[in-house]
């Protein structure tokens, strides 16, 4: 009998590793669980995350980039800290091999509302590496038991540069598909870059994508979000109808020990993924 | 049930709750009194106010291990401390603690995840709470009567205590603990007179005089959301504040806690250990970005958390006016007043 001690690690081996950026600092990583059973049990929806676990440097906490539709591992792109803070955990993981095993606690948090955004027209718009859970949802969306669950569905991805832009493979794959709408921009192209260049929110108003039954699911960096969210108030999104996703730093995961509270809500537990409406009953505390 | 014992044979009484379970009770010691687990029954000596530290730490240690691993070995060779509910006696807990286990309680077991450590803990103790001396005036910083708990209320306790001069009463509350007091052998059967002034203590503990102002739970709820923003408050109340965190240590409400590595000489250990909101690294990420790098900030997060974002989360505020973090602060930071003031903005 497995124990159900949500602090207690289920161990997991890393099947694939796929260096995602030039700059070689952000990496993706499959594992596949050692037990069957904790397969069974890691019942998980895009946006949802999971501490990553290795004993001796720490727990850190990363959202699932892999969707419920892939089954037989789960995926996590995740970026090597340690530019300001020491980053023990994602430094020992960038620096494991496959066959290498961690430990794996989750799923955490809630994930992306599907019920809610059934039906309707979904505008996913992601900026550099926080991208992850959207691409989670994006796959998940995708997948030929689900699409006909939803809308049109438009993603606008940017990274500053061609290299920065994670997922690059599947990228090309859905620029490809006539179900689904792909904008994909730099700030700053290179000499072999054909797409489109400019800031995400640029790029947003000019996409205009429709708010008529429709939800716009937003992550990004701070500076990003910040400049994009004006353009969907413009455009005529309600602040119900736009989603983002918190990061605070935490520990347990499951709304516990106290560290990643906005005002009466465990970003862990309560989110991460909130809508603006949501947010702006809290305090500015993130 | 009520039963009776002398004080000079307390040690009798304590004897025998060693004998159905550890057993922890008030310890003198150099600085004052506090929580300890018994190994010699006359340790115990309710000669005490209250304890420096709260009992918390009981059913939630300032240090516990959750995996021990050894470096260079596989995953699964790590072992897995799992929760343990060994039988345990809390002995002479204060009203205004023994209501910090119930706000607890709301959050480790009652409310979203389970925490197992906690609940196990909590479900094999049996609380032996203790009435303070209600013809003696209450300490400075004490202010529980503000938030509407007695110096004798039972209630939480699955036996109360009162003091009768020499004496000691024992009533059962629960029937967890009408039936570890039925097991005692060589209690005194109390008089029907000793009943009556049990009753009246308890009553005469609802009309205590500690620090009082009037708090109502929505109202200061409402008052510490609208004061958010307002830097000049925040910052005056935090002047002198070190962020040392002792309020925190010393509160039996906070339960902010850290998980933690530690590896020596090949051996590690994943343990959990008390963390405080004071400290400017608790919210740091990864990044680099830390919403709370100031002491306003951080004080803020700390009293709205008990007052405003418990209240709005639990239903609850999450202090019950033991007045620890005051009496602690080195710089005498009282709880009590910023509440009076924010409840006055």
């Amino acid at each position: 009998m497995r124990s159900t001690n949500p602090y207690i690690p289920m161990p997991v081996e890393i099947v694939k590793i796929t260096d995602e950026v030039d700059t070689h600092d952000i990496k993706s990583f499959r594992f596949k669980f050692l037990n069957a059973q904790d397969e069974a049990r890691f019942q998980y929806l895009p946006g949802q995350f999971a501490e990553l676990s290795i004993y001796g440097k720490g727990e850190s906490p990363i959202g699932i980039a892999s969707s419920p539709t892939e089954p037989g591992y789960v995926a996590f792109t995740v970026q090597r800290a340690g530019a300001i803070v020491p980053g023990l955990v994602t430094a020992a993981l960038h620096d494991m091999e496959e066959g290498g095993r961690i430990g794996l606690r989750g799923p955490l948090g809630h994930p992306w509302p599907i019920e809610f955004l059934e039906k309707k027209n979904i505008v996913v718009v992601g900026g550099g590496f926080a991208f992850t859970t959207l691409r989670s949802l994006v796959t998940y969306m995708l997948h030929e038991n689900n699409r006909s669950r939803f809308g049109d569905i438009t993603v606008i991805y940017g990274a500053r540069t061609p290299g920065l832009l994670c997922y690059k493979d599947e990228l090309a794959a859905w620029e490809k598909r006539s179900d689904i709408k792909t904008i994909i921009t730099v700030d700053k192209g290179n000499e072999t870059w054909k797409g489109r260049e400019g800031f995400v929110p640029a790029v947003c108003k000019d996409v205009a994508p429709s708010p008529a039954n429709a939800v716009a699911v937003i992550c990004g960096p701070p500076v990003m979000i910040k400049f994009t969210l004006p353009v969907f108030f413009e455009l005529g999104f309600s602040k119900e109808n736009i989603l983002t996703s918190l990061e605070m730093r935490m520990k347990c995961g499951i709304g516990k020990c106290g560290r990643c509270n906005v005002g009466y809500k465990y970003v862990c537990s309560d989110g991460p993924v909130f809508s603006l409406a949501e947010l702006e009953e809290l305090p500015r505390d993130f | 049930m009520l039963k009776k014992t002398a004080i000079h044979q307390l040690s009798d009484l304590t004897s025998a709750l060693m004998g159905k379970g550890t057993l922890v009770a008030p310890v003198r010691e150099d600085a004052g009194f506090n929580f300890r687990e018994i190994s010699d029954a006359k340790q115990v000596d309710l000669n005490f106010h209250n304890t420096i530290i709260s009992p918390k730490s009981v059913f939630f240690p300032q240090t516990e291990d959750f995996i021990r691993y050894r470096t260079g070995r596989p995953l699964q060779e790590a072992e897995t401390v799992e929760p343990e509910g060994k039988p345990l006696i809390l002995f002479g807990v204060r009203p205004c603690d023994v209501k910090s286990f119930e706000i607890m309680d709301i959050h480790f077991s009652c409310t979203g995840a389970v925490d197992p450590y906690w609940q196990a803990r909590r479900e094999a103790a049996t609380l032996i709470g203790y009435a303070f001396d209600v013809a003696a005036p209450a300490e400075p910083e004490e202010f529980y009567q503000t938030l509407g708990i007695g110096a004798a209320d039972p209630e939480g306790s699955d036996i109360f205590m009162v003091r009768r001069g020499d004496d000691l009463i024992l009533k059962s509350i629960t029937g967890k603990g009408e039936a570890l007091l039925a097991g005692i052998e060589g209690l005194a059967g109390a008089s029907a007179d000793d009943g009556k002034f049990f009753d009246d203590t308890v009553a005469a503990g609802r009309n205590f005089k500690t620090r009082f102002t009037c708090v109502d739970a929505k109202a200061i709820t409402k008052k510490l959301e609208d004061l958010f923003h307002n830097t000049d408050f925040w910052e005056k109340a935090s002047n002198a504040c070190l962020s040392c965190g002792v309020c925190t240590f010393a509160c039996p409400t906070c339960y902010c806690f850290d998980i933690c590595d530690e590896t020596l000489f090949g051996r590690g250990t994943r343990r959990r250990v008390w963390d405080a909101c004071m400290f400017t690294d608790f919210t740091l990420e990864a990044s680099g970005h830390n919403p709370r790098t100031k002491v306003y900030q951080r004080l803020r997060q700390k009293i709205g958390h008990k007052y405003s974002y418990h209240v709005r989360k639990y239903g609850v505020i999450s202090c019950v006016g033991c007045g620890r973090c005051t009496r602690h602060c080195p710089v005498g930071i009282d709880i009590f007043s910023i509440v009076e003031e924010a409840m006055k903005a």
